[in-house]
């Protein structure tokens, strides 16, 4: 117990590093000509335009541009306001009962004040100072969308903003003089102002009864007796945001989000945890599915709980293995995020850093490999946020600006098998230093390269019939009786359903990540001879990398949309664990792709001594 | 206090449970001053006992609970190591809050929650798993509670009592193991030999549910309009304004049969202002109304009147000189003085303290000694409702283990008789006497009520400022202090986490001996033990004051209230306060620039 609590101490201190070491100075090769300082004109606020928040977010701006400085030191370069609009109804029940439910309605801010010049600049870089006292650059501001209000929190925090630049910078260039080389890359890509103002949707969470829905729901788990606990929660989300920048760019986009998330957690009776979830997402309230649909596959995952229960453990295994559809998509958008940003990584010599960015597989491999070859020779790798649609189904990550106000772009990440091009935003990296519109996050958190709408596309995809007797003959040319498929991987921020079980689950992972550990939920034993299936529990798959998705034996025509919310936890975001995120906090995002056929990868039974199963049976539910 | 302004200095990420829980812990004091208006009662005639409220129905919620901890009991009492106390508490919370900033409103919502809270014993009522063994801290408690549906569900509510009971049982049977033979390697105190949890009588108590009615929507204009007079003053950084009105309902059963359900109702109104000195100096200034009854709220007169007393003080204190360092007389004020006795002698009076190895221990074996001025009487009276006019935000019926609440002399003329007690017992102090307290989801602790200071040696305030002068004349000195208001751990700012019992004084005026005017200054710090300087005191007023606020410590968060009368002290030190360096806004408040001349300035 009390190692177990230093191990998660330590790796706590690991996250708070992470947190505070949002990356730093680069270095690069493609030295860039310094662009000029100064920039276009601030975007007038449209004839006819009646909203005052944009009215006071471009007064306030002008003001600064204009009038901002202490005297002897330089004037801001950049500076960006960015402001949200957050109304959201949560609403959770347990067993068909309703345990909150709450509409609120709030407004955000941030302020980035950037001295110097594109190409050396105030930020990348970890200032020493701390918290400098109660006017921060962030907060929440006024939610009467008046004109005073706003311009009085603009107008500290960009204050406190323009001073903590002049900090960081001079800390900055004091820093870079101890370096041999100076860095190359810059730190700010310049890019065209974009304008866009769009209406404003108002939230509308009357169309439906969501108490209702929500108990109804979430009582069909009440047959399952063996539950220790479940929980269902609707998140329904409207936002407003804005951007208007010193460089002329002016945006105000709508968007909702939609969202049940429930989980399931219990013991079998050797004491090994066991946990199921479910996660349905939509771009509207009304788009989610009803009451009727949700209690089916509620059902159908209460099920799957009381097979695991009754399910033998899975034995250690090491061989060939079958993703279907919609678990290689979850495979995937962990495996791949972390080489697919194209931002500088972290200062070189804080090696501390990039040893904690590395424990949690957030290390990329393919920067500087443009051109190479990294998946197989027929695979192509697609990032659309213009996508809407995959086959009649709606997608969750479409956009048309990012959080950067950089245009969305289709993005052919690999052609053929060969790395063309990285997600960017607007930090540059030393293979690219233009943004390609992935600059992505939610909640007015730092945009970062995050995946949209990938598509993982092979030209050479064969059925699943085909695929399946493949992957049974692979097996049986290893001289194997069984082999293994992978039908669900889990997401523990979803499935847990207390601190406790998710610090854990978080704690394996985060351990295991760079060697490939992998959580699977639902993991089937094939029999070779007839095909038949039987439920296993208890399997960790490890080393499962990058480089096991060039070896793939074979790769269907089946693609399908996992949905998932990226976590943008400074802890984790841009790792595997990245992946594992939640509609409370996170940015929607999808991946399309078929079922996976890996030519070799181990599994591992239970470890560890599980806990005892409860001294007192549980008391019935119904 | 869960919604205080630290947000805006935190930006926009979502906080998970284990950050909720630290922030909970971090909670420290907020309070201030509720002036006892009206008549000054005598101070020996402290308001009556609150009668018990009329009985009423038991909620069908208890006998759910009675069930499953029966049931729970049955098996966790038999098994060895055996649980010989259970207990659950149910909490019901309706909070409504309104928020605003600037003359506009940051939030309103209404939240309706239900936690449910369990405690496992393990051993006996001498040696339990919750004894400390040598140095080591608190154990964990193996769990912070759940929440529980907010639909009377009796079944789903037995499923979470559970699943607590599961947790609870388990973390206490390890701790119990580790006490048993941590007791036998290490040395036991004196102290450490008392029993770990006393026996009580089981209390019954059926109360009537608390509830109010609310439209928010006048109390959204009114914070609309307190916060927008602040914008009156350029000095004025920013200003936020909070109302929130909370029905709070208790369930308790245990396993000694003691069976509770009571409720109360709160109303509170906080004004918060932030400017800075030309230095740099951060200045704050905060005023709080509370009341119980919907009758008893603040009119707008009364507020706004505040609101221009704050926004003076804060303009003056941003011009107001630095403060040099000093040593001589002091006087303490109404409100100063109560917060100043709630943190030197209220914290360190808690029965805890006087057992815990790592506490200072300060009056653990001090009792039946002269330990202040022998004018001087303290009670700790929970029972009381109001003082004066006052309402004492440290009122409850029964405390969060169970036991009736007690009015407690802790000082009689001078001499030390008693400790603010829980469960946890004394050598010589068997009993709780209603004290223990918690912040839903932490064990309880012995914490104040209402601490409530009485002199025997009282004077008008106009003699008492003159026996100032006459001191200070005395001692040689050109000035001397007098303190007016002192904040506790007051982090309404989140800018940083003092020590508990840290006073920060925070407007205080050099008194001259040659009759000048008062003088303001800033950036005070009181140096030394403080409670040297209560045992200092020479007289005291015959006004007292009350200050409500809400008292974080190891339990976390509680309503307390303290009340004293101005205090005149032989001597007090005081060094210059550490400040922040950062300049005051480059340029002017939008609402205050004459430069501005954009005809876009105003839409509409």
């Amino acid at each position: 117990m009390t190692r177990r609590r230093i191990k998660k101490t330590i790796l706590w201190i690991a996250f708070v590093v992470l947190v505070g070491g949002a990356p730093v100075i680069g270095f690069g090769k493609n030295a860039a000509p310094i662009p000029q300082a100064g920039g276009g004109q601030i975007a007038p606020v449209p004839a006819g335009e009646t909203d005052k928040t944009l009215a006071a977010l471009h007064d306030e701006l002008e003001r600064s541009k204009d009038r901002l400085v202490l005297p002897g030191q330089q004037r801001p370069y950049f500076i960006e306001y960015r402001l949200l609009d957050l109304d959201e109804r949560v609403i959770s029940a347990e067993f068909g009962a309703l345990l909150t439910s709450s509409t609120t309605r709030n407004r955000f801010m941030s302020v980035d004040v950037r001295v110097g010049n594109y190409k050396l600049d105030s930020s990348n870089f970890l200032s020493a100072e701390g918290f400098r006292g109660f006017l921060g650059s962030t907060g929440t501001v006024g939610i009467d969308r008046d004109y005073d209000s706003l311009r009085q929190d603009l107008w500290l925090a960009t204050d406190q903003a323009y001073k903590q630049a002049l900090d960081s910078f001079s800390n900055k260039q004091a820093a870079l003089r101890a370096l041999a080389n100076a860095p190359t890359v810059d730190d700010f890509s310049r890019e065209a102002p974009v304008v866009t103002v769009e209406p404003r949707v108002e939230p509308d969470w009357t169309t439906r009864n969501w108490e209702s829905e929500a108990r109804t729901v979430s009582a069909v788990v009440k047959n399952y007796a063996e539950l220790y606990n479940s929980r269902v929660t609707y998140h329904l989300i409207y936002t407003t945001s804005y951007i208007v920048t010193t460089e002329g760019t002016q945006i105000r986009t709508s968007r909702s989000l939609a969202a049940i998330e429930a989980s399931m957690g219990t013991q079998a009776a050797d004491g090994m945890p066991l946990h199921n979830f479910l996660a349905v997402y939509a771009n509207r309230p009304t788009e989610l599915p009803g009451a009727d649909a949700v209690r089916q596959q509620l059902d159908a995952k209460g099920k799957e709980v009381a097979a695991l229960r009754a399910a033998p453990t899975v034995q250690d295994y090491d061989g060939p293995m079958l993703f279907e559809a919609p678990a290689a998509g979850s495979l995937l958008a962990q495996v791949l995020p972390p080489s697919l940003s194209g931002a500088r990584p972290p200062l070189a010599m804080n090696t501390r850093f990039e040893q904690m960015m590395q424990a949690l597989g957030g290390r990329s491999e393919w920067m500087g490999r443009i051109g190479q070859r990294v998946l197989p020779l027929t695979v192509d790798l697609t990032d659309d946020p213009t996508a809407r649609q995959f086959q009649g189904h709606d997608l969750i990550a479409s956009y048309q600006v990012d959080q950067d106000g950089v245009r969305a772009q289709k993005i052919a990440l690999v052609q053929e098998g060969l790395l063309k091009q990285l997600l960017m935003s607007r930090r540059p990296g030393p293979d690219f230093d233009r943004s390609n519109g992935h600059g992505r996050s939610a909640f007015l958190a730092m945009p970062r390269p995050m995946v949209s709408n990938l598509f993982f596309t092979a030209s050479n995809g064969e059925s699943s019939a085909d695929l399946r007797k493949r992957f049974l003959e692979a097996c049986k040319q290893n001289g194997q009786k069984f082999g293994l498929l992978v039908r669900e991987m889990d997401n523990p921020v979803v499935a847990s359903s207390s601190q406790e079980e998710l610090s854990d689950s978080l704690e394996t992972l985060a351990t295991g990540a760079p060697n490939g550990d992998r959580m699977p939920l639902l993991v089937y034993r094939v029999n070779v001879m007839d095909g038949s299936e039987e439920l296993v529990r208890g399997a960790m798959i490890s080393r499962l990398t990058l480089r096991n998705l060039r070896t793939l034996l074979g790769i269907g025509n089946d693609n399908a949309v996992f949905y998932y919310a990226q976590s943008q936890d400074a802890e984790t975001a841009g790792t595997a664990l990245g992946a594992f995120g939640s509609a409370n906090g996170g940015v929607p995002s999808d991946v399309i792709a078929p079922s996976l056929l890996f030519e070799e990868i181990e599994v591992r039974g239970p470890h560890g001594e599980p806990r005892r199963t409860p001294l007192v049976p549980p008391p019935p539910l119904q | 206090m869960d919604s205080q302004p630290a947000i805006r200095a935190e930006g926009v990420t979502r906080l998970k449970l284990t950050r909720t829980v630290v922030s909970i812990l971090a909670l420290l004091l907020a309070a201030s001053s509720a002036s006892a208006k009206g008549k000054p009662p005598r101070m020996p005639e402290l308001p009556a006992q609150a009668a018990p409220a009329a009985q009423a129905p038991p909620s069908p919620l208890l006998g759910a609970v009675q069930e499953e901890l029966n049931r729970e009991m049955g098996v966790i009492g038999k098994t060895d190591p055996p649980a010989y106390f259970l207990s659950y508490t149910v909490t019901d919370s309706d909070r409504s809050e309104v928020t605003g900033s600037n003359g506009a409103l940051l939030s309103s919502a209404q939240q309706r929650s239900r936690w449910l809270e369990g405690q496992v014993r393990v051993g006996s009522y001498q040696l339990d798993n919750t004894h400390r063994v040598g140095n080591d801290g608190p154990g964990f408690p193996g769990s912070f509670g759940e929440p529980v549906p907010i639909d009377d569900d009796p079944a789903v509510l037995k499923r979470a009592m559970w699943r607590e009971t599961e947790s609870q049982y388990r973390a206490a049977a390890e701790a119990f193991i580790k006490v048993k033979t941590g007791k036998d390697v290490q040395v036991q105190t004196v102290a450490q030999g008392a029993p770990d949890f006393s026996q009580e009588k089981p209390q019954v108590y059926y109360g009537p549910r608390a509830s109010y009615t609310l439209d928010r929507h006048p109390w959204e204009e009114k914070v609309r309009l307190y916060t927008h007079s602040f914008r009156a003053s350029a000095a004025i950084l920013n200003s936020i304004v909070t109302f929130t009105a909370q029905a709070q309902n208790q369930y308790q059963v245990t396993s000694e049969d003691t069976k509770l359900q009571f409720g109360e109702v709160r109303y509170r109104l906080e004004l918060f202002i932030q400017g800075k000195a030309t230095d740099g100096m951060d200045i704050e200034r905060y005023y709080n109304f509370d009341w119980t009854d919907p009758a008893g709220a603040p009119d707008d007169k009364t507020v706004l009147a505040q609101c221009a007393v704050l926004q003076k003080e804060l303009e003056s204190l941003v011009k107001a000189p630095l403060a040099e360092p000093y040593a001589g007389p002091a006087m303490l004020t109404g409100r100063a003085a109560a917060v100043f006795f709630h943190e030197v002698f209220g914290h360190r009076d808690e029965g805890f303290r006087q057992k815990d190895i790592g506490e200072g221990q300060t009056f653990a074996g001090k009792v039946g000694e002269l330990l202040l001025p022998n004018f001087i009487s303290i009670v700790d009276d929970p029972t009381a409702a109001k003082l004066g006019s006052a309402v004492l935000l440290g009122n409850y019926p029964f405390d969060d283990e169970g036991i009736a609440a007690q009015k407690v002399t802790l000082v009689d003329h001078g001499v030390l008789r008693n400790f603010e007690m829980s469960r946890q017992p004394l050598n010589g102090f068997p009993q709780s006497n209603g004290h223990g307290r918690r912040q839903v989801g932490l064990p309880p602790e012995s914490r104040q009520g209402n601490l409530i200071v009485d002199s025997s040696y009282k004077v008008t305030s106009a003699r008492l400022r003159h026996m100032f002068i006459e001191e200070i004349k005395r001692q040689n000195k050109p000035y001397g202090l007098l303190f007016d208001d002192i904040s506790g751990g007051f982090t309404f700012t989140g800018r940083s986490q003092p020590q508990a019992f840290q006073v920060q004084p925070l407007v205080v005026y050099r008194v001259y001996a040659d009759g000048r005017p008062d003088e303001l200054v800033r950036g005070v710090d009181i140096v030394g033990t403080p409670l040297v300087s209560l045992q200092k005191i020479m007289a005291t007023g015959d006004a007292p004051e009350v200050f409500n606020g809400y008292c974080g410590a190891e339990s976390g968060s509680v309503p307390v209230a303290a009340a004293a009368p101005p205090l005149l002290i032989s001597e007090m030190e005081v060094q210059k306060k550490q400040t922040s360096t950062d300049r005051p806004p480059i340029l002017p408040p939008p609402a205050h620039d004459l430069q501005t001349t954009d005809p876009q300035a105003k839409v509409n």
